[in-house]
């Protein structure tokens, strides 16, 4: 039984998923209580999980795929972090998703790749060898394609060609990373020390360089972004889903997993390939803010927010320092809850009121307040104003980067922070001080859109406001940290 | 697992003074409560009151609260909560004429936020909490400051918001670089490494830049004469009563103890005489009292600059000036709202006893807050705090006679006498409360303040100045009409963004900041098209294998 955990989990969104492309349009019924029912097993597999896994138990599958290619599940500390994340999300999407498509057209194939799409997520989470990691890797950029391109109009299927056109060539480049590193050392399990002996410095650091390609580009590393903010066609709750857990997340955790149980972080710091992961990163952070200052959009603005926000994540791993991890892991949930936060508003003001542009935001807060105040503790967030989540990220970030003796870390965050500010402060300013148009429309009696926003906020308030609690988002990083 | 979770430790009553105030700003934004939420103003200081006036010695923490909130009041902290929590409540009664107007709501549960943040700055003991609470009060007051949404309103709000998220993040990466080196988020630890030899440079410098913009340093002042006057009379007089005191408190909690340090001393006699003197070309009472404030300010932070026995007086001189500032602010807007000849009168009576004992009159709070303040100077210093009671008295008839200056009212709102209470209570507590607090605070007797040398050191600078208010009133002031606007340092940097305050386009950027603006935003507009493209393209690819092949050849060699 115990045994069989990470098979349940994933069986919990692939059933529904294979399930739900046999149904017709009509069975609305059936569809939904499909994607909710295994989201909401899913979730209380992870609650029992959660108590087992902090006692240090961990459960794990085989299967033998072809010789010497094993499909490896298990459930460890991170792998937990990052499910924990993509379920609860998944949950809140699920709901948000059924109120905003209502019967719009195609929904038996939006819902089955939804389900599909957060499959390979888990699975990826789950996976213990890099060969697993792949696989599902692949499979969530095959399933992501067509939610992208779900509303088939003409932005929407130029979006997803040019997703497409960046994965497979960064597909192509992990494979290969994968097949060099796997050719000398043999398959490589993310439990187990890989002995890289075999391979000079140069070539490690070829293989990482191409690893960070193949992954930095879902993680929308700068110069590897471009597919982000044009994918900002798809709707409302695949862009919720795309920025807070699915995709860009996927790329940051592959690289967490590069870093931490591939190379190691002491190989990573000998190799002296983290210094400029950690440029890069900043780099990526100050560049996606400057362009989302940039931004007459709103989803475009927060899409440039996702670029910059992600490579928090990145930055601290690269930092190798103890609290510099922990605030980078930390950092992989903090910004799935606040920018979630954020699309799911967007959404409702795109469906509600009819808001695409930032113009259109003045003086919505009094007439849709539960969503504005939503909006602005997002916005908070990411600003890292406390008592929000980023600020716990940013302490960790900044601590980890004196600790690391990278004083200039301070530097990437303060200016992050301004830009922050500087992007996010006058959407808040419109939403609360200037006066609406007369025109204005904008009403919220929707819970279905406005219930999951709101609870995604709280989750977003309670990991900061609750950070030092062993359940917390931060509580969960240190033990992974201070665990392994 | 679970049972071993401890929610808090130590006196509860400390964690419920921060979360009640938040609490009720919650509620405000409920559809049931927002059309009465200003009623809920005045409930909401009142634990912080009552933990003030009954505060022990002991620790509260709450490990799992944020990063672990610890919270404990000392003696200058428990008496600046006791000032911040009356104040408030005395000004959320007076804000209850506000409960009709429009976005009463919003301005509610800011309201309420900034409270918990202030009082947040006066209990916290660890930075986490210090940090969250210090934030509070900065972003949340710009709610207040830009409440009327008048243009005035919306470019101090614009000033205001930028230099406080400035200062934020210089607080921030101090506190970093400080808990870094002292290997805690405990203030008190983190002060003593400051007072170290292997203090972080920087941190210091940030800290009190931080710090010296909520405080209203010279010159980090700009923000505090337009943002004050521009917010409503009951946020206006907690901004220059209470809020400008946390900058204070952050100052004293993390100088290193004992230590003084020039630079206050000389940016703070700086602000004292010339803040007090450019109050005198403003024509708006508020600004007039937003200038004293940047004055009084400069007094207390030269004495935390001094260092030693001046420090720990800041407190009982702060508390003084909290309550009298306050209920200026207050009786700006009883003038305002007052229609007969006789309301105006006694507007201006109290306004001139609270105006009386900021000048330093003998036997007033003032006298005696300058009197224990001047205990731990040294003769030279005690001389310029003694001047500085010249240009205090000279600013503060000019207020007066602004305050005289302002329109009559058509109808005064009912129960204007009752009102007229809460400005009379708040001077009466600054003319009070040194009197009542005085052993804890002074060596000395209570009898010392009624001896000759007292008596004459305090009345001779308000002797000296009063004369010189009669000439500047009768003769210079009205011969050059004061027309400036407040803003003073910003008035010198026309190209800046804010520009001079008196074009109505004032708040968008200059011409050439805009065309720059434009230029730069092209420019990367232009890259990220290009590193788009070229990713879209094998371009990378083919420089991979480049690197890969370079790779091989390095590793055969």
């Amino acid at each position: 039984m115990m045994a069989l955990f990470p098979v349940l989990l994933l069986m919990t969104s692939l059933v529904p998923a294979v399930i739900t492309f046999f149904l017709a349009q009509e069975s609305y019924r059936l569809r939904n209580s499909l994607s909710l029912g295994g989201a909401i097993v899913k979730v209380v597999l992870i609650v029992v999980m959660l108590f087992a896994v902090a006692d240090g138990a961990y459960y794990e599958t085989e299967f033998p795929l072809a010789p010497g290619l094993v499909l490896l599940l298990r459930i460890d500390a991170l792998a937990l972090l990052f499910i924990s994340l993509s379920a609860i999300l998944w949950l809140l999407t699920t709901i948000y998703a059924i109120t905003y498509f209502g019967t719009k057209p195609n929904l038996s194939r939006f819902f089955g790749f939804f389900s599909l799409c957060v499959a390979a997520t888990t699975g990826l989470a789950l996976s213990g060898s890099l060969i697993s990691f792949f696989i599902f890797f692949e499979l969530l950029t095959l399933s992501t394609w067509p939610l992208v391109a779900h509303k088939q109009n003409e932005a929407s299927l130029k979006a997803a060609r040019g997703y497409l056109l960046y994965a497979l060539p960064s597909s192509a480049a992990l494979l290969w990373a994968i097949v060099w590193l796997e050719s000398t050392t043999g398959p490589v399990l993310f439990t187990e020390y890989t002995d890289m002996g075999a391979l000079d410095p140069m070539s490690q650091r070829a293989i990482f360089a191409l690893f960070i390609f193949g992954l930095g580009m879902k993680a929308a590393l700068v110069p590897l972004h471009g597919w982000l903010p044009t994918a900002m066609a798809a709707p409302a709750p695949v862009s919720a889903l795309l920025h807070a857990v699915a995709v860009v997340k996927a790329g940051a955790f592959g690289i967490v997993r590069v870093v931490v149980d591939v190379f190691g972080m002491e190989r990573v710091t000998s190799l002296g390939v983290g210094v400029p992961l950690a440029v890069l990163a900043s780099v990526t952070i100050l560049w996606g803010s400057v362009r989302a200052l940039q931004q007459d959009e709103i989803k475009k603005r927060l899409a440039f927010s996702t670029v910059s926000q992600v490579s928090y994540i990145i930055l601290g791993v690269a930092l190798a320092s103890p609290l510099a991890m922990i605030g980078g892991l930390a950092h992989l949930v903090h910004q799935g809850l606040m920018k979630i936060t954020l699309f799911f508003c967007a959404g409702i003001y795109d469906e509600r009121a009819d808001v695409r542009r930032i113009d259109g935001l003045n003086g919505l807060g009094p007439r849709m307040p539960w969503t504005s105040v939503c909006f602005s503790l997002g916005a908070f967030g990411m600003i890292g104003l406390p008592p929000l989540a980023g600020f716990i990220s940013k302490i960790y970030l900044g601590l980890g980067g004196l600790e690391a003796g990278a004083p200039w870390v301070l530097g990437v965050l303060a200016a992050s922070t301004l830009l922050n500010a500087a992007y996010f402060l006058p959407l808040l300013y419109r939403l609360w001080i200037l006066p609406a148009a007369d025109d204005a429309k904008g009403d919220e009696r929707t819970p279905g859109l406005v219930v999951p926003a709101v609870v995604a906020a709280l989750a977003a308030l309670g990991a900061g406001g609750l950070a030092a609690s062993a359940i917390s988002p931060l509580g969960w990083a240190t033990l992974i940290v201070t665990g392994e | 697992m679970m049972a071993d979770i401890v929610l808090w430790t130590g006196p509860v009553l400390p964690l419920v003074a921060l979360l009640w105030p938040v609490l009720m700003a919650g509620l405000a934004a409920l559809p049931a409560v927002r059309l009465r939420s200003i009623r809920l103003l005045p409930l909401a200081p009142l634990p912080a009151l009552v933990l003030a006036l009954t505060a022990g010695e002991a620790e509260t923490m709450a490990p799992h609260l944020l990063l672990g909130v610890m919270l404990q009041l000392d003696e200058s902290g428990r008496l600046l909560l006791g000032l911040t929590a009356a104040l408030w409540l005395i000004a959320g009664l007076a804000a209850q004429t506000m409960a009709r107007q429009p976005n009463a709501a919003l301005f509610a549960a800011f309201w309420c936020l900034t409270l918990a943040g202030n009082l947040g700055v006066f209990l916290a003991r660890d930075i986490a909490t210090f940090y969250v609470s210090f934030a509070a009060v900065s972003l949340a007051a710009w709610f207040l400051v830009v409440h009327d949404r008048t243009e005035t309103a919306q470019r101090a709000g614009l000033v205001y918001i930028v230099i406080a998220v400035l200062g934020e993040v210089c607080l921030l990466l101090g506190l970093l670089m400080s808990a870094h080196a002292a290997d805690s988020l405990e203030i008190a630890l983190i002060r003593m490494m400051l007072g170290g030899a292997d203090a972080p440079a920087l941190a210091l410098p940030l800290l009190v830049i931080g710090f010296g913009i909520k405080a209203g340093m010279v010159p980090l002042h700009v923000w505090l004469p337009l943002a004050h006057p521009a917010a409503p009379v009951a946020a206006s007089a907690v901004l220059s009563g209470a809020i400008v005191k946390a900058g204070l408190y952050g100052l004293m909690q993390f100088l290193p103890d004992g230590q003084g340090m020039q630079i206050l001393v000389v940016l703070g006699a700086a602000g004292a005489f010339l803040a007090a003197l450019w109050g005198l070309t403003q024509a708006n009472p508020k600004a007039v009292l937003a200038y004293s404030t940047i004055s009084q300010m400069g007094l207390m932070i030269l004495l935390i600059g001094t260092g030693g026995a001046a420090r720990d007086s800041v407190a009982y001189f702060a508390a003084h000036h909290g309550f009298a500032k306050g209920a200026l602010f207050l009786l700006c807007g009883m003038m305002l709202s007052a229609a007969t000849q006789s309301q105006r009168r006694a507007c201006l009576v109290v306004a001139a006893v609270v105006a009386a004992s900021v000048a330093g009159l003998p036997l007033s709070g003032g006298a005696l807050a300058k009197s224990v303040a001047k205990s731990g100077l040294t003769d030279e210093l005690a001389l310029l705090l003694s001047l500085s009671s010249v240009t205090t008295t000279l600013i503060l008839v000019w207020f007066l006679h602004r305050l005289w200056a302002l329109p009559v009212a058509e109808t005064a709102p009912e129960r204007w006498r009752l009102r007229l209470l809460l400005p009379a209570v708040a001077g009466g507590l600054a003319f009070v409360a040194p009197w009542l607090l005085w052993a804890g605070w002074s060596d000395q007797a209570l009898g010392y303040n009624l001896t000759q040398a007292t008596l004459t050191d305090a009345i001779w600078p308000v002797l000296l100045a009063l004369p010189i208010a009669v000439i500047l009133l009768r003769k210079a002031l009205p011969a050059v009409p004061p027309t400036l606007p407040p803003g003073d340092l910003l008035l010198v940097l026309p190209r800046w963004p804010f520009g001079p305050v008196s074009l109505p386009e004032a708040s968008a950027p200059s011409q050439q900041l805009r065309a720059f603006g434009t230029v730069t935003s092209a420019l990367v507009a232009a890259a990220e098209h290009r590193l788009i493209r070229w990713s879209l393209t094998g371009t990378i690819l083919a420089a991979l294998v480049l690197v890969f092949l370079a790779a091989l050849a390095f590793g055969s060699l």
